[in-house]
């Protein structure tokens, strides 16, 4: 039913922290543009920009990508990473990897993935050590 | 209060002039992105001692129209850029972000939340 999917993406550069949230920002640009609700499009950025953060940080790089549908979106980040030993600890408010280097800058507060999921109305983590990690999380359009 | 005297009252030097006249609907201090990026409020001031361009970022996602940096600290020329980029004012203060909050409430800036 419905229309095509609408579907944008883009390559996290592995090593430029400076670009964190040039992916999310031009998400955020299209939704505007698609004239997705405001609070919608607020949790949309936060996902994306957790996101994309993680793949870069964490990831060494990989995919953002965005698809909206007629009824709700999907955010992906994808990357070959090291991967996440474990998932249910990665989860937990506070608890970060991040090097002080990059704490310094303002991110490894580990409270990304708490962030994604908060926003978020499903969240996967689909992800193996040495292999990578794939995040998929939706936001519906329809409210209550 | 209006960003123009936010800027006033907090004796800060403007490095990107927006909209001096916008509304500020209140403010967050912070220095850690993740947490701007859960609590900050569209319309909001941000006070950091963060200088980098991805203070830029946090910003447009979240739509805080100014930045305040704290403490002294000079932004980087890329975060000017930004900023002036999309609109963002962007100052800085010699306050510390505590005693710029102070000075803020002081002359009747209203609790946030
Ligand atoms: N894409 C990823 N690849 C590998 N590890 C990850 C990835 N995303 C998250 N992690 C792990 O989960 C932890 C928590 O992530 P998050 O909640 O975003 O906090 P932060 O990024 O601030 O550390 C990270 O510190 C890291 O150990
Ligand atoms: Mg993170």
């Amino acid at each position: 039913m419905g229309q095509e999917p609408y579907v944008e993406e883009y390559a996290i550069q592995a090593g430029d922290f400076s670009a964190i949230g040039e992916a999310s920002t031009k998400f955020k640009a299209t939704l505007k543009m698609l004239g997705i609700a405001s609070d919608l499009v607020r949790r949309a950025s936060v996902i994306a920009y957790e996101s994309e953060m993680n793949a870069l940080i964490h990831g060494g790089g990989g995919m953002l990508r965005m698809t909206v549908h007629d009824d709700h979106l999907v955010i992906e980040a994808s990357d070959s990473g090291p991967g996440i030993p474990d998932v249910q600890l990665a989860m937990q408010e506070g608890y970060s990897t991040a090097t002080d280097e990059i704490r310094e800058l303002g991110f490894g507060a580990g409270m990304g993935l708490p962030n994604i999921q908060r926003n978020a109305d499903a969240m996967e983590i689909d992800t193996e050590v040495g292999r990578g990690t794939r995040l998929r999380a939706t936001v519906a359009f329809k409210q209550g | 209060m209006k960003i123009g005297e936010a800027v006033r009252v907090t004796g800060a030097s403007v490095l990107v002039e927006g909209d001096m006249d916008r509304e500020l609907g209140g403010a967050i201090s912070g220095d850690l992105l993740s947490f701007i990026m859960a609590e900050a409020r569209e319309g909001w001031l941000w006070i950091t001692i963060q200088t980098h361009v991805n203070a830029a970022a946090v910003a447009v996602l979240k739509e805080v129209p100014f930045i305040l940096a704290a403490s002294g600290r000079m932004p980087d020329r890329t975060l000017v850029d930004r900023c002036s980029v999309e609109g963002i004012t962007l100052a800085t203060t010699p306050m510390s972000a505590f005693d710029a909050a102070g000075a803020l409430r002081e002359a009747g800036f209203p609790i946030s939340s």
